[in-house]
């Protein structure tokens, strides 16, 4: 297959970027994204042309979240519920012109050409503290009953790798999903509920404080997440915001 | 200028609880229009507006309402200059990510909105504050009480001249006790003359006759598209921000918040093409 790529080129956070056109000739429909990119990078070391093309990756099977491509108006691409990785090429039509774009948001500087920092994520999670756990012996597995439907949520809120999509899909450009999805995954749990509140208070304001949008309940998070987290995380969220708003203030327990 | 801090979920729950009201009120302000559809010489709507516009709780729910609206306006705007704000440097290709109908257009269809509420608020709103020229009523009963009150009022001759000229030029209609179609300097010369004669904005005919016109009438229904998309978004949207959504509820606020729009959309149109048709 041939295509014509155009990748966005930028050497540093403070540089201005540029799109940069390449050619590209016999890509196998069956290989993966990134595996044409880094044709496309040999064929860049090799021929001289540039210097190699920068972008995240890591493990390649889609659990890392540390790819992520803006491809042709879309997070990860158009397939649904993949990373950019899992990508293929088979999804293209030969002679097709693909633009490829780094996350585009206030709060994820670009380091270099499509790769961004998404540390604000980390923040976020940090923000959000830890889970009080009892030390000592093994506890019985039937000590906490939990519902079938309960860790079933839990575990689909838990599936959510950081990759970025969400910010990068939503016109605010706003984590509410990542963060939805962060807060329901220990909510959900009873292991979760002693900080719930405080939970939620800190993740937010970091939220807001790391310059993220707001919702507008536009769900392009929802269609484009490679884990197919679910708009009912973002009500769960509100949810839990709301209830810590009236709850009362803890330290006066 | 430091903006006092709400965090961005605090804001759009309050963007939700005064959209959730303004749902209600638009189910209300609906019904209210389609008094004007009855062939009874405005009695209906009339009677309506006469209440609107003298019952305290309703004036009490009229300040309310002018403070939401200003308050959901003024909270989507910021909400939505923070949310741009997020991404500096836009994507060089459009988005082609699916979304919930007309949520992409919330803040465009809004100020459009917006626009056309301010016309709306000139016309009518205006009127019945007494900024804006309008046409107006008077109760033949009132006319009555208020020479009752002045007896001499029956000798004063330009009291009589100006009845006289009302009569004649035809504006009490067969079979009603109102009259109809004062121009503002007859209800200021009544005012005057007759203080407790009590003339009100005539809404019914006002409506009538605007929807006479085509222009004004393809506007209005313009103006009804635009509304359309606001709400088939607004409905469902409500209920996720304030949390009440789950995989039980979702398709019948879903399915809810089509039934409503389509009611309010239909309701509000039907009054200028019924109107304009002569139905």
């Amino acid at each position: 297959m041939k295509f014509t790529l155009h990748i966005w080129r930028q050497e540093n956070a403070r540089a201005k970027g540029h799109f940069e056109t390449y050619e590209i000739d016999n890509i196998s429909a069956d290989c993966s994204f990134l595996e044409m990119l880094d044709q496309l990078n040999e064929k860049l070391i090799n021929d001289k042309i540039a210097h190699p093309v920068c972008f995240d990756n890591d493990c390649r099977e889609g659990i890392c979240g540390m790819c992520g491509l803006y491809i042709n108006g879309r997070p990860h691409g158009n397939d649904d519920g993949v990373t950019t990785c899992q990508l293929h090429m088979r999804h293209f039509h030969d002679g097709d012109e693909i633009w490829v774009e780094p996350w585009r948001a206030k709060a994820f500087p670009i380091i270099k050409d499509l790769v961004v920092d998404r540390t604000a994520f980390d923040k976020i999670i940090q923000a959000g503290g830890y889970i009080s756990a009892t030390t000592g012996g093994v506890p019985d597995a039937n000590n906490i009953l939990i519902p079938k439907h309960k860790a079933d949520q839990s575990m689909d809120a838990a599936a959510c790798i950081g990759c970025g999509a969400c910010v990068a899909a939503c016109k605010n450009a706003s984590a509410m999903l990542f963060v939805g999805a962060k807060v329901s995954h220990l909510a959900l749990l009873p292991q979760g509920k002693p900080e719930a509140a405080d939970r939620v208070k800190k993740m937010v304001c970091k939220m807001d404080e790391l310059g993220f949008g707001g919702c507008t309940n536009t769900y392009a998070c929802e269609a484009e997440c490679p884990k197919q987290i679910k708009r009912q995380n973002i009500a769960r969220l509100n949810r839990c915001w709301i209830a810590q708003a009236f709850g009362r203030d803890r330290r006066e327990d | 200028m430091n903006l006092p801090k709400i965090h961005s979920i605090t804001k759009k729950l309050f963007v939700a609880l005064v959209g959730g009201f303004l749902l209600l009120f638009l189910l209300f302000h609906m019904t209210a229009n389609l008094f004007i559809l009855r062939h009874d010489d405005g009695q209906w709507y009339s009677d309506f507006c006469h209440f609107m516009g003298t019952n305290w709780v309703v004036k009490i729910f009229e300040i309310g309402l002018l403070g939401f609206i200003a308050l959901h306006i003024l909270l989507t705007i910021w909400l939505a200059v923070t949310n741009r704000l997020a991404r500096p440097v836009r994507y060089h290709q459009p988005s082609r990510s699916k979304t919930h109908p007309g949520s992409k257009l919330m803040i465009w269809t809004g100020i459009l909105i917006f626009v056309c509420l301010g016309l709306h608020f000139y016309d009518f709103y205006m009127v019945k504050v007494g900024v804006v020229k309008g046409e107006y009523m008077v109760s033949v009963e009132n006319i009555g009480k208020a020479m009752q009150e002045q007896p001499n009022a029956m000798f004063d001759e330009e009291v009589i001249g100006f009845l006289d000229k009302i009569q004649k030029s035809g504006q009490l209609s067969m079979g009603s006790d109102m009259i109809h179609h004062l121009t503002y300097e007859d209800k200021e010369t009544l005012k005057r003359l007759l203080p407790g004669s009590d003339p009100e904005p005539d809404f019914y005919y006002m409506t009538r006759e605007k929807f006479s016109h085509l222009h004004i009438v393809i506007g209005y229904l313009i103006f009804f598209v635009i509304i359309f998309f606001h709400l088939m978004h607004a409905f469902p949207s409500a209920f996720q921000t304030l949390g009440l959504n789950n995989y039980k509820y979702n398709p019948i606020i879903e399915a809810l918040g089509k039934i409503y729009t389509w009611i309010i959309v239909l309701g509000f149109a039907a009054v200028p093409i019924l109107v304009y048709l002569g139905l």
